[in-house]
């Protein structure tokens, strides 16, 4: 913890809420993108930032120093994006694959030239979102907190309260997924 | 060596969950074979186009997330125990619902306050040997006054260790608009705080002025060795010091005189 994340966390302690707002202010736009990356909805991701910056307002005191801020930050804000969803009924869309498909990436065409490649780049990204949109929450919040977060699979079971390996199928089944982004290439 | 699955591949671009011997296995594959090199190539890609677009909050964003987190944690705060203090309610404004840049605009207007109640307490201090002032009149300006540079002093201190701290130079950008306003407000202070005959902090806050204008002026693209110069100079001085005591002294001050 830097020196000056240190003086605003004493004072935010001592119930100073513009210190707190001073320590919290910087990390607003990254937990929402983590958020809505998770909600897909940017009334909910909003909605869920407002509940983890207000939690984390009230279990400062919790805080102990071992984990870095930010990291603290944004468990809570996982969990404050799951609580919205789950709030607001939010189906789970567990879509299955066939086994047969387990080494995806061998299916998919040969690398394509610069060009043609680039054409295809918005595609890809609209095809991306559509699958981000198709998995269940625990496969897409995984998924974000692995490779978007950077949580190793250790923090990202502790945040979810799953095993390791429920982890990492979790992640699995997010990547075979997100394999029909890559349809336009074949 | 057992073949090489996506999941494998998966956890090999993430370095996380595989021991250090199939890691150094698939490795080993992946310079001996092109057809896995292309595989891997796809998984890239795929993620790529994951991290193509970073979702944006809708305008406003902070404004609104700032007008109803206040309004819920001051609901949570525990009442005060006595009347909350000129400093305290100071910063309750600050921190309102109010835009931050509104918030500004609204206590250098309770500055200009701050600045009357100087003057007054500067005068008031002359004898006068024909109208008794009420003698409660200085010692509460020179309190109020007290309250408003001690304020000023910690948001001044907060900006100092951020400068300190700021590696990379992103932080200070961030900062410039605090920083201005924070020179406007150290000027009024260290008039107010002259018109009250107390030269020393007059002195303190005009010592203070240069470098809070150096990073209010912080170009928005500085690089880290443009703002090097100024942690150098912060690092080398006691400046952050002398700003931690003189609060410090203000506080002890303000406490004795109530």
């Amino acid at each position: 913890m830097s020196e000056a994340e240190a003086h605003w966390m004493a004072r935010a302690r001592d119930g100073d809420a513009l210190a707190f707002r001073r320590l919290v202010e910087a990390h607003a736009r990254p937990l929402y993108g983590l958020c809505a990356r998770i909600t897909r909805d940017s009334a909910l991701a909003e909605d869920a930032v407002q509940e983890a910056l207000f939690n984390a307002w009230r279990h400062l005191s919790s805080f102990d120093g071992r984990a870095v801020f930010k990291t603290w930050l944004h468990r809570i804000a996982v969990n404050a994006a799951l609580e919205q969803l789950r709030r607001r009924g939010r189906r789970e869309v567990a879509i299955d694959l066939p086994d047969e498909d387990e080494e995806f990436l061998d299916a998919v065409a040969e690398e394509l030239a610069g060009p043609d490649r680039q054409a295809l780049g918005s595609e890809i990204h609209r095809q991306v979102e559509t699958q981000l949109d198709r998995m269940s929450m625990i496969e897409r919040t995984a998924f974000v907190m692995r490779h978007q977060e950077g949580n190793s699979l250790e923090e990202i079971s502790d945040t979810l309260s799953l095993s390791t390996n429920a982890c990492k199928q979790a992640i699995f089944r997010a990547v075979r997924k997100l394999r029909s982004a890559l349809e336009p290439l074949r | 060596m057992q073949p090489v699955s996506d999941n494998d591949l998966i956890l090999f671009h993430f370095r996380d969950g595989l021991d250090a011997v199939r890691m150094a296995e698939i490795e080993a594959a992946l310079s001996a074979s092109d057809r896995l090199r292309a595989r891997q190539d796809r998984l890239r890609r795929l993620f790529e186009g994951v991290d193509a677009e970073v979702p944006e909050p809708s305008a406003n964003f902070e404004q609104r997330l700032w007008a109803r987190l206040d309004q819920r944690m001051a609901k949570l705060s525990p009442a005060p125990r006595s009347k909350p203090g000129i400093a305290a309610r100071l910063r309750d404004f600050l921190h309102s619902g109010i835009p931050f840049r509104l918030a500004w605009v609204g206590s250098l207007a309770a500055l200009m306050i701050a600045v009357g109640v100087g003057y007054f307490a500067g005068r008031s201090s002359v004898p006068e040997p024909i109208a008794m002032v009420p003698s409660s009149a200085p010692t509460m300006a020179s309190r109020m006054l007290d309250s408003y540079v001690a304020g000023h002093l910690r948001a001044t201190e907060g900006l100092l260790l951020t400068a300190v701290n700021d590696e990379g130079g992103g932080l200070l950008k961030d900062n410039r608009e605090l920083a201005s306003g924070l020179v406007e407000s150290n000027r009024l202070y260290a008039m107010a705080a002259a018109r009250a005959g107390n030269t020393r902090l007059a002195d303190f806050l005009r010592q203070l002025e240069p470098v809070l204008i150096e990073v209010a002026n912080q170009p928005g693209g500085s690089s880290v060795e443009d703002t090097q110069g100024l942690r150098n100079f912060l690092r080398d001085t006691d400046l952050l010091f002398q700003v931690r005591a003189t609060e410090s002294r203000i506080d002890a001050e303000s406490k004795r005189s109530l």
